[in-house]
């Protein structure tokens, strides 16, 4: 036990040396935001929080103009100085995202905000519904960023950049009736461990969100068609929208790879951990000396 | 404290015993039919071979149908009494796939092994190349069980079947110039996890094999383009083919979920561990005490990691 009390500065100071990326910094004030499915739900919580905090310049795409122009003015109203751009665009069609994001001129802050779920078992969901996520949240997500890059590292002399992927405790555990939701969040990790190493050189900083079920007109549609066993399992525990805006904008200034939004999201984060990188030395201790305990509590969640 | 610990281990072990979810099962391969997707050639042939050596009828489903007859009359020459069955589809269409996998009949044990891979940095990557590893890998897979699930809960002996997912280390971490491909391949995994839940009063058992870097074809073609940077990161660790097809039949055999390859893969496979089952309460042992050593391994591991790209990246910018 006196053992472990020792070692424990030294694992700290250990991985204070070690843990790479090293820890970032990511102002929002007097930066543009570019968020994608930004005209409701969570992409509207983030812009409203980034408004709060002083962006100097917000831009939101989405499919519906109605609902762009409605978010626009909503957050004119609630914050006076912030320049609102909207694009309406569908994520599936490169050149009209390309287009949108050429007009939004230089990116700081992109949030992937952007997504869409059926839950639903696999052997029931039609195929149509498949590829509609897996079109909309895997490939509109690459579009987007695919759009988007050549411009962020192109900014000159602008500072750290984030690209923040919206994901969901569905992308870290999987859960009944949502394999092909899963398969497309667990597919934005992927995308974003590989992508941080391809960026890191341009100051260029990958998050992830991980919100639980969140009270949104996404979810309300969901759960029209949700099977019963999903519905049990995921409980009834839900977040507000404006929560996770706060989150995601904190997650991002402090450049975490992994944001998770409450404390069950935590555990799992940790328990999750993997082989995903880790810029705080602390949350790295905890993680380390944490590993086998949430394991254990994983295990017991499959017994469950 | 060693005392300590040693009173502990045998308490978690027999907790773990009894909590393993889901319970450990025996699948096995002799006189069953196995149908393997992109099994004309790689692995796919390496894990044909394997099953027809202890006992299986095997049906192969990829693009070519030349590849596919070559296959069939390599895996007929090698083992006298097996049936081969050939069916040419590109895992993109559904109907046809529909066709193939009906008309091979009910199926003990699919491999989704098909898989395409280009790496390159995303910012130089064609969104075609990107849409093309999406469809064919992800899509692709989904096709596939869609289709077969219907024929597997066919199956005549009402024994335990198994549906396997060919993924790779490239599945477990992401790494610089596979943004695309981890994407589908960590995909794969999201959908495997639900999968089980949804599969197991069926009977059926889910296994993703996670290969690292293996000689064959699919790899020689990637490596012409691959950027420097990644050659470094990987080095020049092969396994072969008929390594991975054994492998992979052994894990199916003993229904467990993740099928790493080699050591450093069961490093890996046990950091990445997360929420995903583990049937063996042994495994499930070594997973709680060592988590916490390999989370630091790969806390290390991102550091050489970024160390190499640092050292790289801005040569390469020059």
């Amino acid at each position: 036990m006196v053992l472990s009390l020792l070692l424990l500065p030294l694992l700290l100071l250990l991985l204070y040396f070690i843990v790479r990326p090293r820890p970032v910094t990511i102002p929002i004030k007097n930066r543009h935001v570019f968020i994608t499915g930004g005209s409701i739900g969570i992409g509207l919580a983030i812009a409203e929080q980034a408004a709060a905090e002083g962006a100097a310049r917000i831009s939101l795409l989405a499919r519906s103009l109605d609902k762009l122009e409605a978010a626009k003015q909503s957050i004119q109203k609630a914050y006076e100085k912030v320049e609102v751009s909207i694009f309406p665009a569908d994520v599936r069609d490169y050149d009209a995202v390309q287009h949108a994001i050429r007009e939004a001129g230089p990116i700081d802050i992109l949030v992937v905000n952007h997504g869409v779920y059926v839950i639903q078992e696999l052997e029931n969901q039609g195929l149509d519904v498949v590829k509609f996520m897996i079109d909309v949240n895997l490939m509109g997500t690459f579009n987007v960023i695919k759009a988007a890059l050549p411009l962020m590292k192109d900014r000159k002399n602008r500072g750290p950049a984030s690209i923040a992927l919206m994901s969901s405790i569905a992308g870290q555990v999987c859960v009944y009736g949502y394999a092909a939701y899963s398969a497309t969040k667990f597919g934005l990790r992927g995308l974003a461990e590989a992508l941080q190493q391809e960026v890191i050189s341009d100051d260029i900083h990958l998050s992830l969100i991980f919100p639980p079920v969140t009270e949104t007109p996404g979810l309300e549609e969901a759960m029209k068609t949700m099977p019963e066993i999903s519905k049990i399992m995921v409980g009834s525990d839900m977040m507000k929208a404006e929560e996770i805006g706060k989150i995601t904008i904190n997650g991002i200034k402090c450049g975490r790879f992994s944001i998770p939004c409450n404390l069950l999201g935590q555990m799992v984060a940790i328990a999750t951990a993997g082989l995903s990188p880790q810029r705080s030395f602390v949350m790295a201790s905890i993680e380390v000396v944490f590993a086998g305990v949430f394991r254990f509590v994983a295990l017991l969640f499959q017994w469950h | 404290m060693v005392f300590f610990t040693l009173l502990y281990l045998p308490l978690l072990l027999l907790l773990l015993y009894f909590i393993v979810r889901p319970h450990p099962v025996t699948i096995p391969i002799k006189n069953r039919h196995v149908f393997i997707t992109g099994g004309s050639i790689g692995i796919g042939l390496a894990i044909a071979k394997q099953a027809a050596s202890e006992g299986a009828r095997i049906s192969l489903l990829a693009r070519s149908l030349d590849k596919l007859k070559e296959a069939k009359q390599s895996i007929e020459k090698a083992y006298d009494n097996v049936d081969v069955s050939i069916f040419a589809a590109d895992v993109r269409d559904y109907d046809a796939v529909q066709v193939a996998i009906k008309k091979a009949g009910p199926i003990d044990v699919l491999v989704v092994n098909h898989g395409v891979y280009n790496i390159q940095e995303l910012e130089n990557q064609e969104s075609d190349t990107v849409k093309f590893m999406i469809d064919v890998n992800l899509m692709g897979s989904i096709n596939v069980i869609k289709a077969a699930l219907p024929l597997i809960k066919d199956r005549k002996d009402k024994g335990p079947a198994s549906i396997a997912f060919m993924s790779s280390m490239a599945g477990q971490k992401g790494t610089y110039g596979l943004a695309a491909y981890s994407a589908t391949k960590f995909g794969l995994r999201g959908l495997a996890e639900a999968l089980q839940q949804e599969l197991i009063s069926d009977n059926i058992h889910i296994s993703i094999i996670f290969a690292p870097a293996v000689d064959t074809p699919g790899l020689e073609e990637a490596r012409k383009k691959m950027p420097e940077i990644s050659k470094i990161m990987h080095g020049s660790d092969m396994m072969k083919a008929e390594e991975i097809g054994k492998i992979t039949i052994n894990g199916i055999k003993s229904g467990k979920f993740s099928i790493p390859c080699n050591l450093l893969g069961q490093m890996v496979a046990v950091a990445t561990a997360g929420v995903s089952p583990q049937r063996s309460f042994f495994m499930a042992s070594i997973e709680v005490v060592f988590a916490g050593f390999f989370r630091f391994l790969a806390l290390l591991f991102q550091f050489k990691m970024y160390g190499i790209i640092q050292k790289w990246h801005p040569q390469k910018r020059k």
